[in-house]
């Protein structure tokens, strides 16, 4: 039997690239604060005071908005989300709603994210993240109190809002690497730190009933709550119970979908708009303001690698994949200006080196690419020009470039070295030249005919020698000896 | 009857209000009187009238630089190394 | 005459120019308060020690010939919804019995910056949900003209300590007609500006698009001088006009065309109507012409107002959980939602009652039919009375249609307590401005007229307040 997913997506991520929180003056970076260290009466909801909207999320909030395709409306408010929770000051969120008339900064996208399939983007919006809960006993379940750290609220987010476009799990991880690098490419988050982006997912499996899933505190962990969730839903299925309609939560932990405790059809948000904060008019000057200071979008700058610099259009997308490799591109290209060369090292080389740490690490939260490689632009455009100059061949780069990342090497240094213990004595080089011709007399014959048979001989005298042997010394002995004989 | 018994329980839930059965009864009745004065707003077509707004240019809006607030703004209470005790969440 | 009676203008001039000192006119309102607060209860706190000091550095910077500023000395209560940093403000209210705010409000910073000294914190109904200053965990306010009544509401403390002569002037809010009330009830000068004329920040928000923080005095002129000090563009509160800081003055001006609203005398006791047509009289008199006009969505206009107010007061006070401040009950071992449901019944009867009914009119399905349409109600009424405006220069009518009650007489009967507000929250629900000036006496208890005018023309609503004041003198405070 054919089944059929779908699966509509709630990002979050946090505005980390502003400097203060949403609606006050405390910093937005309330990491590695002690607690109840970031905030003020605004932030930590005390009577009398009045949220004041941070002018740069709103600019932020707004080029996200046009890099997924999204409408203005013309005028943006904020609304009230009422629900008690201890983590939050108010216990309202400052956020988003579109009821009565589209007020979100956002709405009606759509975002093509690879293999020319593309989603529907419900809408942007702009809210609060609320406070910190932390648990005295380290589990929910047996502690007697809550400890609260309000460091973190107030903290600008925005949210998008997917249609239920996806049809399986990659598709999901595609969509939100493509989301990843577009909002490291505006600098408006920094997804490497921890808790900055978060996702909420809901899944129907075969027209039945949509399940939420909360609680999902990185992209990592997001397609293996789907697969759980597809799975939970599949099997339910097969025996013929019918799914809930539900919330379930997902438990970090045990890496399970669980029901969630609190009974949410009870609620009922009662939204009405912030009466403390004006509409705020964006208009066509607003919105070329924001078209104008637009960092440059990954796909347009796919386009540039591909234009600028011939790359192919898979070397350009990976690079641009990940802002981190592509801005380490450029850096190289600064210092050494060989494109082609350099981008093969870095997407071929350099990443499988990172793929490998990557995959020892696991479990491990994502953080910078390059974390625990001492290898930098400098390295890699030395090691180009080295294998542009011919000073050495792809083979000895590459045993240079892995060592090095260990090291921090220069590659020039390390080759320098190298060649150090080489043999390009002649007459022990002669002497192993000579005995490769008598083993292989075929292949002399033909090299005689196609000279990129040459290339095989030298092969064979390389291994003869362990690799010591001067390639470049070796290559012209064996095309002289070729013309003498 | 607009108002019952049911709804203003079910609101005192959402509101986070302890009730006696005493007060539900009370405010029962109260609040469907007042609810039915309110009513009023149910008898006018206002479907053209436009709600008025404060508005603001986005140039108005905070200036995002941050500053420390260097007073205390949690007074002392239920605390435990700098964070606030809350009730359980079970 | 004893220095506690002078007016805020008499006080500045008479510590300026060394005929008393700051020190002696507060130890003096300290007297004062100590013999007539038993029987007015307008105070929640009072500020004796630092008040003094005050005084005294005051005292000082004019002896070595410093600034001392417009309101220097000038003796103020504060209504107890107006956050003062290191001074308890509870809200008249067991969720903040205890509360200290960890910062002073932008109007308290202003007349703090303009030299006047804050002797307390004035009673209020709580969270100033009630028109007659009952509501309070701190028992009730009394009428200085007659203790047995209710001294108005919620800034009866602010308006009685006025009129009882324990304070030259005040602060209070005006949400639905908080200020205008018991200045009403009180025999006083109570003024409400335009939305966005003074900051918030600070103030404990009921209702947040309505309210306006407004000052009280025994005379116009106190309150144009408290009114310079605190209005203008204040960057902590979003909602406050952008515009250069308004100097107001008291100007003599004749020829006003003021219309005088029927809906507002027709609904109101007799012995108030009389007063009011009265006041006309007296103005035209003054050479101004006074028509009566009508403004037929006034009829909607307390269904709007009960509808926006209780739907904001339910979401401002949804923040009274009593985790980060509030009363002493440790939160250990309860269940998140019971501890906050416990907590949360600490709640008044009014505060709980306006909850409920502000949840209700926001809850799902609801919306359209309570909230949205009292927001065009308020369109409505805006656009009647701009129409109104462009042939008056003020509308005025009675600021309460009846005179001040008996305590408890209707503490019982929420929705009859609630109707006395119909001609003060028009003001509120368009933004406008508006003043309550003494008109006389009816049965020997006070009688207030109300002023309004169109939105940032504060200075001929006072324009005509003041041309009035001066015709009638009506007395302002009584024997205690
Ligand atoms: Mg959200
Ligand atoms: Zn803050």
């Amino acid at each position: 039997m054919a089944t059929t997913t779908k699966i509509g997506l709630e990002i979050h991520c946090q505005l980390t690239g502003a400097k203060s929180k949403l609606f006050c003056r405390c910093s937005s970076d309330y990491r590695g604060k002690a607690p109840n260290a970031n905030i003020c009466p605004i932030c930590a909801g005390l009577p009398g005071t009045l949220p004041l909207l941070n002018q740069k999320t709103v600019e932020f909030a707004a080029m996200i908005t046009l890099a997924l395709g999204c409408k203005f409306p013309d005028e943006i408010a904020f609304y009230r989300k009422n629900y008690f929770y201890p983590d939050l000051p108010k216990n309202f969120q400052l956020t988003q709603y579109n009821a009565y008339g589209i007020t979100s900064i956002g709405v009606d996208g759509r975002l093509e994210y690879g293999n020319g399939k593309d989603a529907r983007i419900r809408r942007v919006q702009l809210e609060e993240d609320p406070g910190r809960l932390v648990y005295a006993s380290g589990s929910m379940d047996t502690s007697l109190y809550v400890l609260i750290d309000y460091n973190r609220a107030g903290v600008p987010l925005v949210e998008i809002v997917t249609e239920p476009d996806f049809a399986d799990t990659k598709d999901v991880r595609m969509f939100l690497d493509k989301i990843t690098s577009i909002i490291e490419h505006l600098g408006v988050c920094d997804t490497k730190l921890e808790g900055s982006v978060r996702c909420d997912a809901n899944v129907s499996v075969d027209g039945g009933n949509k399940v939420e899933i909360k609680n999902i505190s990185s992209f990592a962990d997001v397609e293996k709550a789907l697969r759980y969730e597809i799975t939970r839903q599949r099997t339910m299925t097969s025996r013929e119970i019918q799914v809930r309609s539900e919330t379930r939560h997902w438990d970090d932990a045990r890496k399970v979908t669980k029901e969630s405790r609190t009974k949410e059809e009870e609620q009922d948000y009662r939204y009405f708009p912030e009466p403390d904060i004006p509409l705020v008019m964006l208009g066509s000057e607003f919105v070329s303001f924001i078209k104008q200071s637009m960092p440059e979008l990954p796909d347009t700058r796919k386009e540039r690698f591909m234009s600028k610099y011939g790359l192919s259009a898979h070397i350009a997308q990976v690079l641009i994949g990940n802002k981190e490799l592509a801005d380490f591109f450029e850096s190289t290209l600064m210092i050494y200006l060989s494109p082609k060369e350099i981008a093969n090292w870095i997407v071929t080389d350099l990443m499988s080196f990172i793929d490998e740490r990557q995959k020892k690490e696991e479990e491990e939260e994502e953080h910078s690419l390059f974390a625990g490689l001492k290898v930098g632009p400098e390295h890699i455009a030395d090691l180009a020009r080295l294998v542009d100059q011919d000073m050495i061949n792809r083979a000895t780069a590459k045993q240079i470039l892995g060592q090095i990342i260990r090291t921090g090497e220069m590659p020039s240094a390390l080759a320098k070295r190298m060649h150090a213990s080489r043999i390009d004595d002649v007459s022990v080089l002669a002497q192993t030249v000579q005995s490769v011709f008598q083993m292989e007399q075929a292949a002399v014959q033909d090299a005689r005919r196609n000279a990129n048979v040459a290339n095989f001989l030298l092969g064979k005298v390389m291994k003869i020698t362990k690799g010591k042997a001067d390639p470049k010394v070796a290559l012209e002995m064996i095309q002289k000896k070729l013309k003498e004989d | 009857m607009v108002v019952t018994r049911e709804e203003v329980k079910h609101i005192g839930w959402l509101a986070k209000l302890e009730m006696s059965d005493a007060e539900l009864q009370r405010y029962t009745t109260q609040i469907e009187e007042i609810i039915n004065y309110l009513n009023k707003l149910d008898t006018i077509p206002l479907e053209q009238v436009k709600p008025i707004a404060i508005k603001k240019k986005f140039s108005e809006l905070r200036k995002d630089s941050p500053e420390n607030f260097e007073d205390a703004v949690l007074g002392t209470g239920y605390r435990k190394d700098g964070f606030v005790k809350g009730p359980r969440m079970v | 005459m004893p220095i506690y009676t002078l007016e805020a203008g008499q006080v500045v001039q008479g510590i300026k120019s060394k005929e008393f000192s700051a020190e002696e006119y507060i130890s003096q309102l300290f007297e004062r308060i100590e013999k007539v607060e038993p029987k007015v209860n307008a105070f929640v706190t009072l500020n004796k020690e630092e008040g003094l000091d005050r005084a005294r550095r005051l005292d000082k910077k004019i002896r070595d010939g410093e600034q001392s500023g417009p309101l220097a000395g000038v003796a103020l209560s504060i209504k107890d919804n107006i956050c003062t940093k290191g001074m308890k403000t509870t809200c008249s209210s067991k969720m903040l019995e205890s509360y200290i705010p960890a910062y002073d409000a932008t109007v308290i910073k202003r007349l703090m910056a303009a030299g006047a000294i804050i002797i307390g914190k004035a009673n209020l109904d709580e969270f100033a949900m009630g028109s007659t200053t009952e509501f309070s965990r701190h028992g009730p306010t009394r009428n200085p003209w007659d203790i047995s009544r209710v001294s108005g509401g919620s800034s009866g403390g602010s308006a009685a300590s006025v009129a009882a002569l324990e304070c030259a002037a005040s602060l209070g809010s005006d949400t639905g007609g908080s200020v205008r009330c018991p200045a009403s009830f009180c025999s006083v000068v109570g003024l409400k500006p335009t939305y966005g004329l003074v900051s918030r920040f600070g103030l404990v928000s009921y209702a947040n698009s309505l309210e306006q923080i407004g000052p009280v005095g025994r005379t116009v002129s106190d309150v144009v001088s408290i009114l310079n000090v605190i209005a203008g563009f204040d960057e902590n509160d979003h909602t406050t006009t952008n515009s250069s800081k308004p100097t107001y003055s008291l100007q003599e001006r004749k020829g006003l065309r003021v219309g005088l609203i029927k809906e507002f005398t027709e609904g109101a006791d007799p012995g108030v109507s009389k007063m009011i047509y009265k006041a006309a009289e007296t103005l035209e008199k003054q050479g101004c012409k006074c028509e009566e006009v009508s403004l037929p969505s006034v009829q909607y206009a307390l269904a709007s107002y009960y509808t926006i107010a209780t739907a904001e007061a339910s979401s401002n006070l949804a923040r009274y959980d009593n985790i980060r401040y509030g009363f002493d009950m440790n939160p250990e071992g309860y269940e998140w939602n019971s501890y906050f449901a416990r907590a949360r019944s600490n709640f008044g009867d009014e505060a709980k009652r306006r909850i409920i009914v502000g949840s209700y009119v926001l809850s799902s399905g609801y919306y359209g039919k309570y909230y949205l349409k009292a927001h065009q109600v308020r369109s409505l009424l805006k656009r009647e009375m701009e129409t109104l405006f462009k042939k008056y220069d003020v509308l005025i009518g009675p600021t309460m249609p009846i005179l001040p009650f008996k305590i408890g007489e209707r503490i019982d009967d929420p929705l009859k307590m609630y109707l006395v507000d119909i001609d003060t929250v028009v003001a509120n629900l368009t933004g406008m401005p508006a003043i309550s000036v003494p008109a006389g006496f009816a049965d020997g208890l006070p009688v207030g007229l109300q002023i309004m005018a169109d939105q940032f023309a504060e200075q001929t609503m006072l324009d005509v307040a003041y041309l009035f004041e001066q015709a009638a003198k009506v007395q302002r405070s009584p024997e205690l």
